[in-house]
């Protein structure tokens, strides 16, 4: 499938999940999202994965703390915080966080299927206009697994030296060499973008396949998807 | 006349002393010019200031007249030079822009608004001069440093360019891949100029030799004379100046044993399988194979990094690992600093260490403001410091011009013979080893990973 449609079809999974409001139906949605994720090669999908499961754990730990619903049978009861107000668990509290927690996951692996799966730069040559903003775009995406490379490799140069990393303090203190290389690195593309004559004029684009059969249905199941699940979903 | 010259160019980057000149020079057409001279003399500068991104992209101060077939570089910015000159850098990972192999080569075509037509015409043709046409379809993210480099040199040959500027383009490639860039290199009749570490294999290639020194060339002439001024004033970058056949005479007690080793990262296709090895103290073993044949892997599970699949590891004392590209991967403010996180901030062995290879000058400095050759020293020097007893270096000759991997050499000799193992992964002969390992890859007939007679 051309990268087109087929981005077409994961903003609109992504845009289905936040519009429905049973929880098997963005339940399913997030698990068609999943099995789509795992065509990637097991190392590049790890931490996209890892990412996206997470988040939507995060959610579900956090939010019934947070949010708070008087509807439901009270399953724990904690003290009055100032500001934050009771803290008590409830089963519809938990439906709640349940549901919104799928909903960032499913988002989170839409983003990760087509960071993963889709060719950007026919996404970037597909783009009739504002052609410097979709390959902005797209090497934004590539920043993700440049950054999880430096991030390995740099735990493994402080390993390498017998010093063991501990916890996130450890590891935060990564942070700011990775924010740096990662400047470096775009300093230098930008040098070699330059030497290769972007923005030298008037670009041609390469000939590309035109659209098959299942482009045309993916982009026509594009409304379908996102209809069905604000109406029946 | 002249393809491109250089009029008294001097260039100073921004806030620092100058770099370059004043240089003169002329590049005739279908010259190959070797570009030699140790690290930070100003070769890649020199290379800039033909593609006119001295001073455009650096900023910085620039005097004299640089004059590309017949386009002045202070008036045409360096992308309107691109179809004329094309460039391939030090380090291919920072110059890859699309996702797709096919797609990267041909984006500087379509940059320079190339007939659709004649795209992937002159793709294909580009990525079969450097052997690389099986990666077509790959993602660029997933290649090795020796592939990706073949995949830029391709996205420059595509240009078709008149003058070829290469920043030290082998130093990724294994001997056989090498050798392959440089014969593809010949082949295209554009004027090339070549900067290398490695003179060996560029000589037999070059027309001409310049060796620049503190910014300035100090030698200009053809190759036959160069050789000769070459042995006379600076020896180590003739071929066979280095010794690299001493060896330990009282190798001591095991350091490392693997047995069965094996590993593979993916499901159907092994990298190592079954690996047995032993390093003993005051031993210095190097590893060689071509890129992709498992030697980084084998250097991981050796320090303790990574934990094979299958077999067993007897590890005695402490293990220190270098990888790849070690300037990429500094972690402190200081080159002091860096070195001082291995021996929990102990500044005088710190110093100490920094002298060693050279840079007690630069403890104050940041390790990114380092040139690269600094950078690499920095990073044994960050390892060695806590001085283990098995030190694993990958690659450790990269951006090291001769003079300072003699240096190296000698420093790794005396560091083995003081009773430590060392394990290097080098395809760079003119470190010493007392045994060569060499490590094949899943279509050659050898064993995987079975230590073959080298």
């Amino acid at each position: 499938m051309s990268p087109g449609p087929a981005a077409a079809l994961l903003a609109a999974a992504g845009v289905a999940a936040l519009l429905a409001d049973r929880i098997w139906g963005v339940a399913a949605i997030a698990l068609v999202l999943l099995v789509v994720c795992l065509r990637a090669p097991a190392q590049r999908r790890s931490v996209y994965l890892y990412g996206a499961i997470s988040t939507g754990i995060g959610v579900l730990v956090l939010s019934p703390f947070l949010w708070s619903s008087p509807d439901g049978t009270v399953l724990w009861q904690g003290p009055t915080i100032p500001v934050v107000g009771p803290l008590d668990v409830t089963t519809t509290e938990l439906a709640e966080a349940a549901l919104n927690a799928l909903r960032l996951t499913a988002l989170a692996l839409a983003f990760s299927a087509y960071a993963l799966l889709l060719d950007h730069d026919r996404l970037v040559a597909a783009a009739g206009f504002a052609r410097r903003s979709a390959l902005a775009v797209a090497l934004a995406t590539r920043l993700v697994p440049s950054l999880e490379r430096d991030a390995a490799g740099l735990a493994e140069a402080v390993r390498g030296r017998g010093v063991e990393l501990h916890g996130a303090r450890g590891y935060a203190t990564l942070l700011s060499p990775l924010v740096a290389g990662s400047l470096e690195r775009a300093s230098s593309l930008a040098e070699a973008m330059e030497a290769r004559g972007f923005g030298a004029g008037l670009p041609t684009r390469a000939p590309r396949p035109p659209w098959a059969r299942a482009d045309r249905l993916a982009l026509a199941a594009v409304p379908v998807i996102v209809l069905g699940a604000a109406l029946w979903l | 006349m002249a393809l491109a010259e250089l009029h008294e160019v001097e260039f100073a980057y921004p806030g620092a002393e100058r770099t370059l000149g004043p240089v003169s020079l002329a590049l005739e057409p279908g010259e190959i010019v070797a570009l030699l001279g140790p690290s930070g003399s100003g070769k890649s500068t020199l290379l800039r200031a033909f593609s006119g991104l001295v001073p455009h992209f650096h900023g910085g101060r620039f005097a004299g007249r640089a004059v590309v077939a017949g386009l002045d570089t202070r008036t045409s910015r360096p992308a309107s030079l691109a179809g004329t000159v094309a460039s391939v850098f030090q380090d291919p990972e920072d110059q890859v822009v699309m996702t797709i192999v096919a797609n990267e080569v041909a984006f500087g075509l379509e940059n320079l608004g190339t007939p659709p037509a004649e795209i992937w015409p002159r793709v294909e043709r580009a990525l079969a001069d450097v052997d690389a046409l099986h990666l077509w379809g790959r993602k660029t993210v997933e290649l090795s440093g020796g592939e990706l480099q073949r995949v830029c040199l391709a996205s420059a040959l595509a240009l078709e360019p008149q003058l070829l500027l290469l920043d030290e383009p082998t130093s990724q490639l294994d001997p056989d891949a090498a050798t392959l860039f440089l014969a593809a290199v010949a082949r295209l009749g554009a004027t090339v100029v070549l900067s290398e570490q490695r003179a060996g294999r560029v000589l037999e290639l070059a027309t001409r030799v310049l060796f620049v020194e503190h910014g300035r060339v100090l030698l200009d002439a053809p190759t036959a004379e160069a050789r000769g001024w070459l042995a006379a004033h600076r020896p180590r970058w003739t071929d066979a100046s280095v010794d690299s056949t001493q060896t330990s005479t009282r190798p001591g007690a095991t350091v490392l044993r693997l047995r069965g080793v094996s590993h593979r990262y993916l499901p159907a296709v092994p990298l190592l399988d079954g690996v047995e090895l032993e390093l003993r103290r005051g031993e210095i073993v190097a590893l060689e194979g071509p890129n992709g044949s498992g030697k980084t892997t084998l250097a991981r599970i050796s320090a303790g990094l990574l934990a094979p699949q299958a077999g067993t590891i007897e590890r005695v004392g402490r293990a220190g690992y270098l990888s790849q590209d070690p300037g990429r991967y500094v972690v402190r403010e200081t080159a002091l600093a860096e070195v001082a996180l291995a021996v929990g901030g102990h500044e005088r062995r710190s110093q100490a260490a920094l002298e060693a290879f050279g840079l007690g000058h630069a403890a104050n400095r940041h390790p990114r403001d380092l040139s690269s050759g600094e950078r690499e020293r920095l990073g044994v020097a960050a390892v060695a410091v806590a001085e283990p007893d098995l030190l694993v270096l990958d690659e450790p000759t990269r951006g090291l011009d001769p003079d300072r991997k003699a240096e190296l050499a000698a420093w790794l000799r005396a560091y083995a013979d003081a009773g430590r193992a060392v394990l290097l992964v080098t395809h760079d002969r003119d470190l010493p080893a007392d045994r060569r390992i060499g490590l094949c890859v899943e279509s050659t007939q050898a064993p995987l990973g079975v230590p073959v007679a080298v």
